[in-house]
């Protein structure tokens, strides 16, 4: 349905996308997943036509985009990662004039309104201003700006950048439905794996501009299969037990978090004899232990040596 | 485009402040400037010299503010030298006996008016005064008075090539259309600059992914900017005209004609400017700078004719203030018709469709 080949996309001397490969089909929601400045807003922008690809190709049922932007202009809707929507009017005034851009008017506009409205769920606020909406309702209509013209394929970069956990769970959730109940076909970028995890069937993980690991989420997670993360929750910061359990032959990476430190170890090592002793011996209290199951967290660090929020 | 065209004018039902504060601008700047109805008379310290008799004094003030245009006051010698030093008045008059100074700071037509004024007002006082010496008679001058209300023959001058005509320079007018130019630039650039929010915000993105047309899209902001610069430079004329009173001249058709070449101009110019510019911030801070230069060259703050600078002079021709002033001077001021505005309108639409071909290609590069 949707694919792209070798897209690469260089500004002056950088690389911000460097030959990924990609694909949707009918129905399927994809996650983009990657850190701040991996490429993927440039990759959207060149999957959607906003931008052209220095090389490369984005075909849509086989046809080429690049050649001929309005084969999928007509049957895309899109979530840039800023709001952009006319803050000085109201949420039925911008969705009014989206829709009647897209040649809308009459009763079909006034219902296609409506339904965007009510998915999410501002009927109630369509007729005041959107600059005085919170950061959750003016995400809310920023979607609903993309759905006005019932799209086959939606794309989002980062919808929930910004915003309450509540309102994010209701994002989530009214994604989640179009897809499995519309049928939507969703393309979703985040560097939150959390939202990827939940929404997505099928990820792609992106980093320097590359797509550096690809599949579902238990064939990425199953990369580290032969791995095991513990996590030690601490009172403060130890440096000195960070560098003592560096030294451990089965602990494969240290990372320290806000909390305390997650070990990525061998699977099957008995090493929480090993970590108890050492914290007695660095003085550390361990307020709490937990031994993890990889997630996709874990696999971009393994992949990157990095965190997704570095 | 309809929708885009439509867009943009509920956006300024939401915020018009700009837009009303631009007209009220211009309506104080033309009140301070060119002054309201008779308030417009330009006022002349006069300096009485000791040679003149008291009785002689009020006699002579009486004539010279008997003239249109001017208005003569009573003024010590060292308050008006004052007043020129300080540049708080632009000249001052010194009346003797037989003669009269005028002390100025810098040449200007305003000047040159008042000169001929006072000549012309001597000259007949003079010649008043040689008769009534010779006939005696002490009806003298209440008969001159009648005969000249009562004229047995009146004769009326025309000039056949208005190049030749004598100036009748109108600070009013001038400061009028100075003004409202002036203030109408920064209107329609502001409103042009929607463009670069637009696509700061990611609207404009949204919109290009429509099924509306690049060309589309241009033509809605245009056409917008386009009607509210017209619509702004109409209105403050017809207050003026009809609130008060302030003669623009009766063809109303020609001076429609050179309003909207200007604004098209203006707009073409706002287009340029977008597309040198990166940012909505960049080109707010050069939107003053640019429109206080052109008004400054081409004539709005001060009669083109005033100046001498060879350079500001060179500059001036490729400026549309100029030939704009210069067609709205002629309608109102020397009652020209569009036939003989045709050069001056001509050149402002050339200069708009240049600066139009290069700003949209400017714009679509960087984009």
């Amino acid at each position: 349905m949707l694919e792209t080949t070798d897209l690469r996309k260089v500004f002056k001397s950088t690389v911000a996308v460097d030959e990924v490969n990609l694909y949707l089909n009918k129905g399927e929601s994809v996650g983009l997943l990657g850190p701040n400045g991996a490429g993927k807003s440039t990759t959207i922008s060149m999957i959607s036509s906003l931008s052209m690809p220095t090389s490369g190709d984005v075909k849509w049922n086989g046809e080429s985009v690049v050649k001929n932007p309005n084969v999928i202009r007509n049957v895309l809707g899109v979530v840039p990662q800023e709001i952009a929507v006319y803050e000085e009017l109201t949420a039925l005034e911008n969705l009014k004039f989206f829709g009647k851009i897209y040649g809308l008017k009459g009763e079909t506009l006034d219902q296609k309104v409506e339904d965007a409205l009510k998915i999410v769920g501002l009927e109630e606020k369509q007729k005041e201003l959107v600059k005085n909406y919170s950061g959750g309702m003016k995400r809310r209509i920023n979607i609903a700006v993309a759905l006005l013209h019932e799209p086959e394929i939606i794309i989002m970069d980062e919808p929930t950048v910004g915003i309450d956990p509540q309102s994010r769970n209701y994002i989530l959730e009214m994604v989640r439905q179009l897809n499995e109940e519309k049928g939507m076909t969703v393309l979703y970028t985040s560097h939150y794996m959390e939202e990827v995890e939940r929404l997505c069937d099928r990820i792609y993980i992106m980093d320097h501009g590359k797509v550096i690991a690809t599949g579902t989420q238990e064939e990425l997670t199953s990369i580290l299969s032969s791995e095991e993360s513990i996590l030690i929750e601490l009172d403060r910061p130890y440096p000195n037990l960070v560098k003592a359990l560096s030294g451990l032959e089965e602990v494969l990476q240290v990372v320290e978090h806000d909390k305390g430190i997650k070990l990525i170890v061998t699977k099957g090592s008995r090493l929480l004899g090993k970590v108890f002793q050492i914290a007695e011996q660095e003085d550390a209290q361990i307020a709490g232990i937990n031994v993890q199951v990889p997630t996709l967290e874990d696999v971009f660090l393994h992949l990157t040596g990095r965190k997704l929020r570095d | 485009m309809k929708a885009l065209f439509l867009l943009q004018w509920q956006r300024l039902r939401r915020e018009p402040v700009l837009f009303f504060a631009m007209v009220l601008m211009t309506i104080l700047f033309v009140a301070v400037v060119g002054g309201f109805g008779s308030i417009s008379s330009i006022k002349v310290p006069t300096v009485i010299d000791d040679s003149v008799s008291e009785s002689k004094k009020e006699f002579w003030l009486e004539r010279l503010n008997e003239t249109d245009g001017y208005s003569f006051e009573e003024m010590e010698e060292l308050e008006a030298r004052e007043k020129i030093a300080m540049g708080n008045k632009p000249f001052a008059l010194l009346v003797m006996e037989n003669n009269y100074q005028i002390w100025m700071l810098s040449e200007s037509p305003e000047l040159t008016m008042l000169e001929q004024v006072v000549r012309q007002v001597y000259m007949n006082e003079n010649r008043l005064a040689t008769v009534e010496s010779v006939v005696d008679d002490d009806q003298f001058r209440s008969q001159v008075e009648n005969r000249l209300s009562e004229p047995a023959l009146s004769v009326t001058t025309e000039m056949v090539d208005n190049d030749n005509a004598a100036p009748t320079y109108n600070h009013q007018i001038q400061t009028l259309f100075g003004m409202t130019l002036f203030f109408s630039i920064y209107t329609i650039i502001f409103s042009l600059s929607k463009i670069a929010e637009e696509k700061r915000t990611g609207t404009m993105n949204r919109i290009i992914l429509s099924p509306v047309k690049k060309w589309q899209v241009y033509f809605g902001h245009v056409s917008y900017s386009f009607v509210l610069g017209i619509l702004q430079i109409i209105l403050i004329v017809l207050l003026f005209k009809y609130l008060f009173n302030f003669d623009v001249g009766e063809s109303t058709g020609a001076l429609l004609v050179i309003i909207a070449s200007f604004t098209f101009s203006v707009v073409a110019i706002g287009m340029l400017l977008l597309g040198f510019t990166k940012t909505q911030e960049q080109l707010n801070s050069v939107v003053p700078i640019v429109s206080v230069s052109m008004a400054m060259i081409g004539g709005a703050f001060w009669p083109i004719e005033a100046v001498s600078n060879q350079f500001i002079l060179a500059a001036s021709k490729v400026n549309p203030i100029t030939y704009a002033m210069d067609a709205l001077k002629g309608v109102s001021m020397y009652e020209q018709g569009l036939g003989e505005l045709l050069e001056p309108i001509a050149i402002i639409v050339l200069i708009g469709v240049l600066c139009m071909g290069v700003g949209v290609n400017l714009i679509e590069r960087r984009s």
